[in-house]
């Protein structure tokens, strides 16, 4: 639980900076190299790749070198952890009604077991 | 009366057919409220269901069902007798400020031709907190993030 918070405020920390963004938004066309990624951008290269390395390490996007080249793939991962957690309450919720329907509905049409 | 945040909350309707004094009692009655509240085979225990605002609702949660652990320690801000119940972990029993707020929930009772209308409507914590506003200083929340999210997704569309 407390391992998945830190999963998730990962994810959105790494989404909260406009070049990231960007980078996610072109990389969402296909795998792209660390300078192509750079091109659009007015910003030395090493800040550039502390952008790349923040989300690697928030699970966002994958890198492999290829030769001499960098090449970035996007992750679905944390778009499905986003959903999941809203999705995980829901479960509890629903669940949760199933039971007390189930406790309701038996208690009604029986004598309550003590 | 409760304003829906799609972002942060999520609602339930159900109905249930069985009448509303009963479902109220289900969820106000200790020992009924422990036979429903944690998935068996866990065990739940109901430490304090003190029905009135400023009340602590506290439950007990057990694998084994020798010890138990935390599972809800809460607040009630609202008890209208077999209508509503608001509760937050926001708050302790006694208004005492909780550390790890993470939810409000309200839950209405409401008279139904097949039953009782049930609704939970589920309010969550927004994740703009002090480690986020630290480190990135103008974050400000799921709200936004999701709008960004939701405007990322929209991009890789044809």
């Amino acid at each position: 639980m407390e391992q998945q918070a830190t999963h998730l405020n990962d994810i959105f920390q790494a989404l909260a900076d406009p070049t990231r963004r960007a980078v996610l938004g072109q990389l969402r066309a296909g795998p792209a190299s660390v300078s192509e990624l750079a091109q659009p951008f007015d910003m030395a290269l090493p800040s550039f790749m502390q952008h790349i390395r923040v989300l690697e390490s928030s699970g966002w996007i994958r890198t492999r070198k290829v030769g001499r080249v960098r090449v970035c793939t996007i992750e679905e991962e944390p778009i499905v952890a986003i959903e999941g957690w809203l999705a995980e309450q829901r479960e509890v919720w629903e669940a949760r009604t199933d039971r007390l329907e189930v406790f309701v509905t038996t208690a009604t049409t029986e004598n309550t077991p003590e | 009366m409760t304003h829906v945040n799609p972002d942060l909350d999520l609602t339930l309707t159900r109905i249930i057919r069985a009448p509303r004094q009963v479902v109220w009692e289900a969820w106000t009655d200790p020992v009924k409220l422990e036979q429903w509240w944690i998935p068996s085979p866990a065990r739940c225990q109901v430490q304090e269901l003190d029905l009135r605002p400023g009340g602590a609702f506290v439950t007990l949660y057990s694998e084994d069902g020798e010890f138990f652990g935390p599972h809800v320690s809460g607040c009630f801000l609202d008890v209208v007798e077999g209508e509503r119940l608001v509760f937050t972990d926001t708050l302790h029993g006694g208004w005492r400020p909780a550390d790890a707020p993470f939810m409000t929930a309200v839950i209405t009772l409401r008279d139904h031709p097949e039953g009782t209308e049930y609704r939970a409507h589920v309010m969550h914590k927004s994740q703009d907190d002090r480690d986020n506003h630290e480190k990135m200083g103008f974050y400000d929340g799921w709200g936004t993030v999701a709008d960004q999210l939701a405007a990322l997704v929209e991009q890789q569309e044809p």
